[in-house]
Order: structure tokens, then C-alpha cells, then sequence
């Protein structure tokens, strides 16, 4: 199969211009007639499913929690990128596209990147006008700040809950439509398959989690926006819910599953501090913007931070990247941290953190200013810690955050599978092999926005004409059948360990071996071990109590049995590509100073990963830049 | 650490339920309390027992869907703070640590420590938007909002929705949660075209889903882990006043 | 109207109890004159008590007053009650102490209490005065009726002199919580001014209590 990424003719500025002109219309008689679902209800799914309803579309919204407002985007702080130049200083779209598609390390079409850039200006508008207090100037202008990985201040924010207040915009929006009957909210439902009937995606089954019962939604297309899957991880900034299982099941349908192993670890999460751990606290990126990151210069110090002399200080990333020193982009800041901690240069208890300090800040700023910009972040970080921040430096760790990798995508975010579309991080579109700070409630909100309620019509404007699927067709009744099937199986294990157990076991080896740096020696002893943890939870799993109840520990296990299948493509993905680029770092492609090597002659395209009954087969689109030349990512 | 949970445990919305003390060791002070009851959970599993319900999702205090009553404080025994940054340092060895859902006739039980809230989805759904369509918004500094305007509205906005106002106040009284959303909206200028609408149909749907009336004990702004102060309440009575004087 | 009975219903408390607050300190005024030396008090507040009660503008007033209790207090009853429904389970531990407090979480207690002094201070007073029921009320040397004696004489009396002091408890934290409160259900939000609210709630809820409670115990003891 070719993969058609269907990328608009013309000039890279007049690409989705073009695009519009020639898409397919539907009159607002006929769109009543049309049913979409849309699984998930985070920034993409809540303004997909908004827009959708806005524009005439009969519209089903589903997510697992008890209110869409829980969404995980609820929980990025640091803010959102636009190209609106209001800083004067000299940002413009191309020069947003540039960045992002250099800070994706070139694994992302020239076109998608350039729309993502494109589109982030009328956005800002859009959720002014929703009601998003962000951040303003005395004259009341909206404020920017800057953002890892860009020399322009082109962050817009909301204190240190930028994603909560889009999210809320988002969420009021979505229920105004509830409102006015255009969209059916379902919470407290998950998506366990997908349906496919002639190959075009027609339905899904859900279960209802307070009940236990599956049901049946038929509709003519299905919308996935269903976020990132960093929870393989188990230890990540991820919700305990974030799953993967609805790319899993559409992956077994069909859906092409691209770049999976590209996964973005985060320079600035709070250091796990014990076993029981379940899961990383992230501190906002934004905090590196006056905060300066350091370890001691001697290996195992152990005494206090603040009893560290200046010039026993090693200000790492001031030393290796000297024009971008604490903002470099975060898969940099991040391995650059675990190779001081690796080195024995790690702080904390568990030696395994690096500080983050604001005293000169403080200094140059006064206290008031950075409370005034951080105050909720230090509090949080209080709360977690016990530690006060205005007096000595956080301890901060690398994390398991974001996911590059999703359904493989065209330009129109259809997935392989026609009717189908992924939207938001759970896609793999725009931000290549890393993605800079800010840059994915940007892409969350652009795809749930603004592309896909303009693309979705070319497709729903071909099956007008094809009957209305119905949840009676056979194809229905096998998929709830194998879901029955599964849930029966998950349970009649009966063994003796527990879902979370599995987890840690799974966890530990990704993150071992398919995190921050990888080699080919290491992702095949990974690939056996993922392998055997699959076995021994088929073996002996323990899940008390029913399906047909409100069942917690249940939900955990079948997110749990595809997140072990999901760990093994992902392991596949970064073994079978031979190069460093991005967040993906392979231990055999580096320089003598440890910077990353990329192969662009073997590697410059996207890999997107066909299913077939537990195998993967590898497919190419190959990535043709016309209109910027890749050139190797320096930050120094 | 060891400490003595008395859980609340009722099968579904009909039957009774009652507390159940469980003893857990091997807990450590850097555990945070959601991760204690994690721990309680696989010991239950292990003996085939079925674990105990409760919500939790991001885990870091924001997106509001933990809640629970603990030792008698909405979101345990500090001010403004979620379950889920609740950490076991805040107790002593040997502890017993009573633990209850939400207690509210218009959040019903579902299961165990679950509750229903989708009575705050409803009051949204009532006004709590600007009736804008995506793609006709206008440039967004178009409209200077000065920043002691958009301070204010951040205050107000930054409600996570977790029910603990409710949950704490003697009355279910709902008016924290209603009037944050309220002066977040009706203070910002893209806001007022429907100002007084909102308010009316705001309040009117927080009536209508049983909550009871404010008298202003001030333990809703104590127990808001954003410390969303009560002074909204009071503004809100404004509004209201004010949308019967405009509206 | 009927769109927002809760704030109405809390409209009509607040307004009535701050018209009782006003009513307060009137009385309060008034019986500072049983403070004085007896040979000017009783001339003094007997003449005050008659003008009062042949005024016909005070008269008005009154039945303003009595509208406002009962007002105040079926309307606490059905607020009560609406709330009380709204959490029909209570928790098994609920240590509201840490966020409230006591007088704000128990006003009902608290209005029961004072609605009780009430009827009892009305049968000491108003029944014998205007309704004539009881023993006759004598007539003072400028003719006027000898409120003074009525009330020297309830409070030769320990018992009634320890229930109208006791009762000056409740009342007081009534009217600390219930003035501060009612300024924010009418809708006052200016932070600043509520702060000043706040004290002067303090300030009047001590002199309330203070007052009516120690004014007994001085007549007492005169």
C-alpha cells in the first residue's frame, strides 16, 4: 500500500488556500443527515466536536471521565505559540514552521508544519473571543513570553494554567452545543473497538463504566482525539487514565500507527522518589525561561544546594549550548540531564535529579516579579515537596511527557482507514521526531479547530449518498462479540499478581531501554522481556470483582494488555531506525562530543506501521523538503 | 508508616453503605494518599477482594476529579489542596484515617468513594460560554483588557470543578462554584454581551439541581484547592441583582 | 422572581436582619437609661417609653418590626429546611471547626435560641404592657405607665436576670455572623469595605452583647 499523504499543490504558503478551494462542500441541510462521532473530549476532541455541531453536524462526544472538562490537556502549563508577532521581534509564520520543523529535527512534512504555523494566529483570536483570561499588559495587550528550542517570545499564557483555561473554553464550548442538542455528551464511556464495515470506519463500542454494558454507536465517520499514550511508560506527567487502547484497536483495524517510538521526555518533572510512585509531577517549562539549571562539580556532593559555592557550580546547558543555554529544546535538556546524573553528578535523595534555581532571578528581578509569574508553580511544588523554592533550588528530573508518534495521518488527518481520523496528539503530524514547548495545545486545538471540520467534509461529502450504518449490521455484533470475548478472557486468568505489577514490570523496561536513549543491544533484550511480560500477564493476571459493574481495576488491565503490545511496536520503531533524531536517540548515531547523529540519505521519512495479526510490517513516506534545506539541529 | 483506613464502601446508588476499616502497612511518608489506597487496592486483589472505587486522573492537583472527604476535611486536613497532593507525611504512624465520599443530594453515590457531578456540567451548560462560532472571532487585541481586569478573571477562572465547595458547606450550596464561572465570563469584555442571561440561567440551573443557599460560613474558600475567594458569591448576588434591574 | 428563590429567600433575611440590627440599637440606647441613677430613670424612661407608644410614625414602625421577625424567621425555617434536604446524609466525621466558624455553621441554633428569649422578653413586657395580661401596671408621679417598674422588678428576680444575660451569648454571635453575612447576600463585594464590615460586625455584635447582657446584672445589683 502507498501511503498518500495527499499534500495541496502550490507554494507552501497557499498549500491549505488551495486546499479549501478544492474540497468538497455540504449543504447545511444535508450535514443534519450525517452522524460523527468523536472519541475523546481534551482541546482536540471538545473543539472538533464543537466546531463539528457549529457547522450542522449530528455529533456523539465520548470520554472516560466524569466530564469532559478532565481532559488531560487540562494539565499543560506553560502555554500556547502563536506567530502573531505582537512582540516585534521579528517572528513570522515561516519563521514559527522553521522552528518547529527544526526542532522536530526534519522528521515532519514541510506542509502540515507550515499549516500548524499558519493557523496559530487566528486561534489566539479564538480563544480571546471564548473568554481565556491570558496574560496582559497594564494597556491590556496580551503578553508573551519565550518557549525551549526559539529566540522569539511567542508563548501566550494564562499564569501556570494555560492548558486548563483552553480546556475550559473548550469545554464550555462543547457544552453549549450540548446545550442546543447538537452534540450528545457521553462520559463515563470508553471506546474498546473500533467498527469497519467495507473498509471505511463506521462505529465504535464502547463500555460504560459505571455499568459494565457495551454499547453500539454507529456513525459515518469516527473522530479519535484521544491524547497521547506516555503511560507505557507507567512513571510519566501523563493522567492515570491516559491511555492508548483506542489507537491500539483502530492500529488492529487497520490504521497505520506512525513514528510510535518518538517520544518526547521532559527536561523538568519532579524526580520519582519511591517504588510506589504513580506518576511525575511536571513542572512547567516556562520555569527555565529564569531559572538557571545546574549540578555540583563534584561527583556525589553531598552537601546542601545552598552551601555550594557559585564557582563549584556546573551550569551545564550554559556550557554546552551558550546561545541557548537553559532554553535549549527539551529532548537535549533532557539527555543532557540524565548524562550529568548517569555521570554521578545527580542531586536529591536518590541522586537522581538536577537543580533548577531561581536566585538569581530573585535577585535580578525581585521576589514580587517571580511570584507574580510562578507563584502557583511553587506552590504546587510545595505541596509535593515540602520544599520552599524562594529559598534553595528545585530538584527536577527528566520525565516520560509527550508522544510525537500516533496514527499515521494525511494532510486531511484521515488515517489509513477511510472515515476515520485522529486528531491532536494521539496523530502523528506536525511536530516530527521533538516537539518544541507550547507547541501541543497549539496543535490540539488548530486540528480539533480548524482543520478538521474543514477536511472531514471532502470525505462525508462521498458517503451522502451510501446508507446510514446501523448498530444491527454483523459487522457490529462480531466486534462487540470479540470485545465480550477479550474482558471474559482478561478475567478468567485469574492469576495471582496484579494489573499494577505488570505495569511497573513494563515500565521499567521501556524506560530503560526505549526512553531517553536507546541501542540495538537494549531494544532486543527489550522486545524479549516485553514479550515474556505479555505471556505471564495472559498467565496470571488477577482482576477482582465484574464486568458488569463499575470496575476500576478492569479498566486498568485492558488499557494495561494493549499498552504491553503497543511497548513492543514501539521497540520495533526505534530499533529498526538507525539513526539519532529528535527525542529519538540512538546510542550508536552520536558525535565524540555525545550530539545526536542523523541519517538523512536512509531515514529521511515517516515510518508508519501496518498490523498484521502481531507483526509489523514497515511503511515509508518519504519526506520531501522543497522549501527549506535540513540542516543539523545545532542549539549551541 | 502503618495506618487504619475507615473507607465508606456502597455497591451502587440504591444499597446502604457503610465505613470498613482496613489496616495497611509498608506505606512510606513520600507516598502521596492516592497512592496509599493504590497500594490498599493490590493488597485487596491479591486476596481476591474487589478494590475499592475511587476517582482520581492527572494527579496533579488540576483537573479536579478527586475528590473525597478525609478525616473530616474536603481534600484531607490542609487549605487549599486536592486529594491527590495529599502526601502520607500529613499523618502519623498508627493513624486512622476516615475516608467518605462527597456528601451532597445532588452528587449522588456511585460507587464507593464515586460521585455523580455532572449537576456542575449542567450549570455550564446553562451559560457559562460566549455564543460565538468557531472562525468569527475578531483580532485579538482588538479589544484591550487591562491586566487588572484579566487578573481578576484568571482569579475566578482558575476553578477546577472538584466539588470540595459543596462537599464542605453545611448547605450543598453550589454559589462558589457558580459564581467563579460567573465573574470569570461577566468581567471580561468578550463576556457581556450575554451577561445578564448568563447570570439568570446560571443560577436558576444551580436551583434547579438541588443545591441549598449560601449563608457564607467561608468554608468553601477554605477548602478550594484554588483558593477561589467568597467574595465571588457575593458579586454574583450583584449580578443577579443587577441582571433583574438590566436584564 | 421565582427564577432565583434562593437569593431572594437569603434577600429577605438579609434585609430584615439588618433592619432588626438597626432596631438594636435603638432598644439598646433606650436601656441604657436604666443605667442611671433611679430618681432620673425611671421619670426618663417611662416618659420615653409613652412617647414611643402614642406616636403613630412608631407605630408603623412596630408592625415593621413584627414583620420582620416573622419574616426572619419562617424564612430561616424554609432555608433550613431547603438546605437540610440538599445534604441529607451527614459525614461521619466532619470537622467544619477548621474551615468555619462555629456561629456560621449553627445560626439556626443560635436564631432558635434568641426566637425563644424573644417570646419570653415579649410575655415579660409586651403582654403586660399592651395587653394588659398579668399583674395591672401602676402609673408613675408625672402619669405615665411605670414601664420602669416592670422592668426593675423582672430583674429583682436572678432567674430572669441569668436568662437575659445567658441569651445576650447567642445574640451576639448571631449578629457578628448575620451582619457581616447579610452585607454580602445583598450583593456588597467590595473587598476593602467588607473588611471594614467585618470589624464594625465585631465591634457592634460585642457592644449588642455586652450591652443587653450586663444591663440586667446592673439593675440587679443597683
Amino acid at each position: 500500500m502507498k501511503l498518500e499523504a495527499k499534500i495541496p499543490e502550490g507554494k507552501l504558503e497557499e498549500k491549505w488556500r488551495n486546499y479549501q478551494v478544492k474540497s468538497q462542500l455540504i449543504n447545511p441541510a444535508n450535514k443534519k443527515k450525517l452522524k460523527v462521532i468523536v472519541v475523546g473530549s481534551g482541546l482536540a476532541g471538545a473543539g472538533a466536536a464543537a466546531t463539528l455541531a457549529e457547522l450542522g453536524y449530528d455529533v456523539q462526544c465520548f470520554c472516560y471521565q466524569d466530564s469532559a472538562r478532565r481532559a488531560h490537556s487540562v494539565a499543560a502549563q506553560g502555554g500556547i505559540n502563536a506567530a502573531k508577532n505582537y512582540q516585534h521581534d521579528g517572528d513570522s509564520v515561516w519563521r514559527m514552521f522553521y522552528d518547529t520543523l527544526k526542532g522536530g529535527d526534519f522528521r515532519s512534512r514541510e506542509a502540515n508544519t507550515y499549516r500548524l504555523a499558519e493557523l496559530s494566529a487566528p486561534l489566539i483570536d479564538h480563544f480571546v473571543q471564548q473568554g481565556v483570561p491570558f496574560a496582559r499588559e497594564y494597556g491590556g495587550t496580551l503578553v508573551n513570553r519565550s518557549f525551549g528550542g526559539v529566540q522569539v517570545q511567542r508563548t501566550f499564557y494564562a499564569r501556570g494554567q494555560t492548558g486548563q483555561q483552553l480546556l475550559l473554553a473548550a469545554y464550555s464550548q462543547l457544552y453549549k452545543m450540548v446545550q442546543a442538542k447538537k452534540v450528545e455528551m457521553l462520559p463515563r464511556n470508553e471506546m474498546l473497538d473500533l467498527v469497519v464495515i467495507d473498509g471505511k470506519a463506521k462505529g465504535i463500542i464502547v463500555r460504560d463504566l459505571v455499568t459494565g454494558a457495551l454499547k453500539r454507536y454507529a456513525a459515518d465517520a469516527v473522530v479519535l482525539a484521544t491524547g497521547g499514550y506516555s503511560r507505557v511508560f507507567r512513571l510519566s506527567t501523563l493522567a492515570i487514565g491516559c491511555n492508548g487502547s483506542a489507537l491500539w484497536k483502530a492500529h488492529k483495524k487497520g490504521a497505520f500507527f506512525g513514528a510510535p517510538s518518538f517520544t518526547q521526555i521532559h527536561p523538568t518533572a519532579l524526580p520519582q522518589s519511591s517504588e510506589a510512585q504513580s506518576k511525575l509531577t511536571l513542572m512547567s517549562e516556562s520555569l527555565r525561561n529564569d531559572g538557571r539549571i545546574w549540578v555540583p562539580k563534584k561527583q556525589e556532593d553531598s552537601r546542601k544546594a545552598n552551601d555550594i559555592p557559585e564557582e563549584e557550580r556546573d551550569y551545564y546547558l550554559e556550557r554546552r549550548y551558550p546561545s541557548f543555554g537553559n532554553l535549549a529544546p527539551r529532548d537535549i535538556a533532557s539527555r543532557a540531564a540524565k548524562e550529568r546524573i548517569d555521570a554521578g553528578y545527580g542531586v536529591g535523595r536518590l541522586k537522581n535529579a538536577v537543580y533548577l534555581d531561581f536566585k538569581h532571578a530573585i535577585e535580578k528581578f525581585g521576589l514580587a516579579t517571580i511570584q507574580d509569574r510562578y507563584g502557583n508553580l511553587f506552590t504546587m511544588y510545595k505541596k509535593i515537596t515540602g520544599i520552599d523554592a524562594y529559598n534553595e533550588p528545585m530538584q527536577i528530573s527528566p520525565a516520560a511527557h509527550f508522544s510525537m508518534g500516533g496514527l499515521w495521518v494525511d494532510y486531511e488527518l484521515m488515517t489509513t482507514i477511510p472515515g476515520l481520523y485522529a486528531v491532536g496528539e494521539c496523530n502523528f503530524s506536525d511536530h516530527g521526531a521533538n516537539r518544541l514547548g507550547a507547541n501541543s495545545l497549539l496543535q490540539a486545538s488548530v486540528d480539533g479547530y480548524f482543520i478538521l471540520p474543514n477536511t472531514i467534509n471532502n470525505y462525508l461529502a462521498g458517503v451522502l449518498k451510501e446508507a446510514h450504518p446501523t448498530t444491527d449490521h454483523p459487522e457490529f455484533e462480531k466486534a462487540e462479540a470479540a470485545v465480550q470475548a477479550h474482558i471474559d478472557r482478561v478475567l478468567a486468568v485469574n492469576g495471582t499478581q496484579t494489573v499494577d505489577h505488570f505495569h511497573r514490570e513494563l515500565g521499567k523496561v521501556m524506560w530503560q531501554e526505549c526512553a531517553m536513549s536507546r541501542n540495538k543491544a537494549g531494544l532486543e533484550k527489550a522486545l524479549a522481556q516485553i514479550s515474556q511480560i505479555k505471556a505471564e500477564f495472559w498467565k496470571d493476571v488477577k482482576v477482582t470483582g465484574s464486568d458488569k459493574e463499575l470496575n476500576t481495576e478492569l479498566e486498568k488491565a485492558l488499557r494495561l494488555a494493549d499498552f504491553i503490545e503497543l511497548g513492543l511496536l514501539m521497540c520495533t520503531d526505534a530499533l529498526q531506525r538507525e539513526e539519532s533524531c529528535g527525542a529519538h536517540f540512538r546510542e550508536e548515531y552520536q558525535t565524540e562530543e555525545g550530539e545526536a547523529v542523523r541519517v538523512d540519505k536512509e531515514y529521511s521519512y515517516v515510518s508508519a506501521w501496518e498490523y498484521d495479526d502481531g507483526t509489523f510490517t514497515l511503511h515509508k513516506e518519504e519526506l520531501e523538503f522543497e522549501f527549506v534545506q535540513p540542516t543539523v539541529r545545532s542549539y549551541k | 508508616m502503618q495506618v487504619t483506613f475507615k473507607i465508606w464502601r456502597q455497591d451502587s446508588p440504591s444499597v446502604k453503605g457503610a465505613l470498613k476499616a482496613y489496616k495497611v502497612q509498608d506505606l512510606t511518608e513520600d507516598m502521596s494518599f492516592l497512592e496509599a489506597l493504590d497500594h490498599l487496592n493490590e493488597q485487596l486483589v491479591v486476596q481476591g477482594e474487589k478494590v475499592i472505587a475511587y476517582e482520581y486522573d492527572c494527579r496533579e492537583g488540576i483537573c479536579g476529579q478527586c475528590g473525597v472527604f478525609i478525616n473530616g476535611r474536603a481534600h484531607g486536613p490542609h487549605d487549599h489542596m486536592t486529594t491527590c497532593q495529599l502526601h502520607m507525611r500529613s499523618f502519623k504512624d498508627g493513624d486512622t484515617i476516615v475516608v467518605e465520599p462527597w456528601r451532597a443530594a445532588s452528587f449522588p453515590v456511585i460507587k464507593d468513594l464515586i460521585v455523580d457531578r455532572s449537576a456542575f456540567d449542567r450549570i455550564i451548560e446553562a451559560g457559562a460560554f460566549v455564543s460565538s462560532k468557531t472562525g468569527t472571532a475578531p483580532e485579538a487585541n482588538a479589544i484591550p483588557v487591562p491586566k487588572g481586569m484579566a487578573d481578576k478573571a484568571m482569579d475566578a477562572a482558575a476553578c477546577i470543578g472538584c466539588g470540595a465547595c459543596v462537599a464542605s458547606c453545611k448547605n450543598s450550596s453550589a454559589a462558589l462554584f457558580t459564581s467563579a464561572k460567573i465573574n470569570h465570563l461577566n468581567s471580561l469584555p468578550q463576556g457581556k454581551a450575554e451577561q445578564h442571561q448568563r447570570v439568570a440561567e446560571m443560577t436558576y440551573q444551580m436551583e434547579q439541581e438541588g443545591f441549598g443557599s449560601c449563608t457564607f460560613t467561608g468554608a468553601c474558600e477554605v477548602e478550594c484547592p484554588e483558593g477561589i475567594s467568597i467574595l465571588n458569591i457575593a458579586e454574583m448576588n450583584a449580578r443577579i441583582t443587577k441582571s433583574k434591574v438590566f436584564g | 422572581m421565582l427564577r432565583n428563590k434562593l437569593y431572594f429567600r437569603k434577600l429577605l433575611i438579609a434585609g430584615t436582619g439588618l433592619f432588626l440590627c438597626l432596631f438594636l440599637v435603638v432598644h439598646l440606647s433606650a436601656n441604657l437609661i436604666l443605667v442611671l441613677p433611679e430618681e432620673v430613670a425611671r421619670g426618663l424612661y417611662n416618659s420615653y417609653s409613652t412617647t414611643l407608644r402614642e406616636s403613630p410614625l412608631i407605630k408603623i414602625v412596630a408592625y415593621a418590626l413584627y414583620l420582620a421577625i416573622v419574616l426572619h424567621v419562617i424564612y430561616a425555617i424554609v432555608i433550613t429546611i431547603h438546605n437540610r434536604r440538599a445534604k441529607p446524609q451527614k459525614y461521619v466525621m466532619n470537622r467544619s471547626n477548621e474551615n468555619s466558624s462555629w456561629a456560621s455553621q449553627n445560626m439556626g441554633i443560635l436564631g432558635t435560641l434568641i426566637l425563644i428569649f424573644i417570646v419570653i422578653h415579649l410575655a415579660n413586657f409586651w403582654a403586660r404592657i399592651k395587653l394588659g395580661i398579668g399583674e395591672e401596671v401602676g402609673l408613675d408621679t408625672d402619669g405615665h405607665v411605670d414601664v420602669y417598674e416592670v422592668t426593675y422588678s423582672l430583674f429583682q428576680n436572678i432567674y430572669y436576670v441569668i436568662f437575659y444575660t445567658v441569651l445576650a451569648i447567642p445574640l451576639a454571635y448571631h449578629l457578628h455572623h448575620g451582619f457581616k453575612s447579610a452585607f454580602k447576600s445583598l450583593g456588597f463585594y467590595h473587598k476593602k469595605g467588607l473588611r471594614i464590615v467585618a470589624k464594625v460586625a465585631l465591634v457592634y455584635a460585642l457592644i449588642m452583647g455586652i450591652g443587653f447582657g450586663v444591663i440586667p446584672l446592673i439593675v440587679y445589683f443597683k
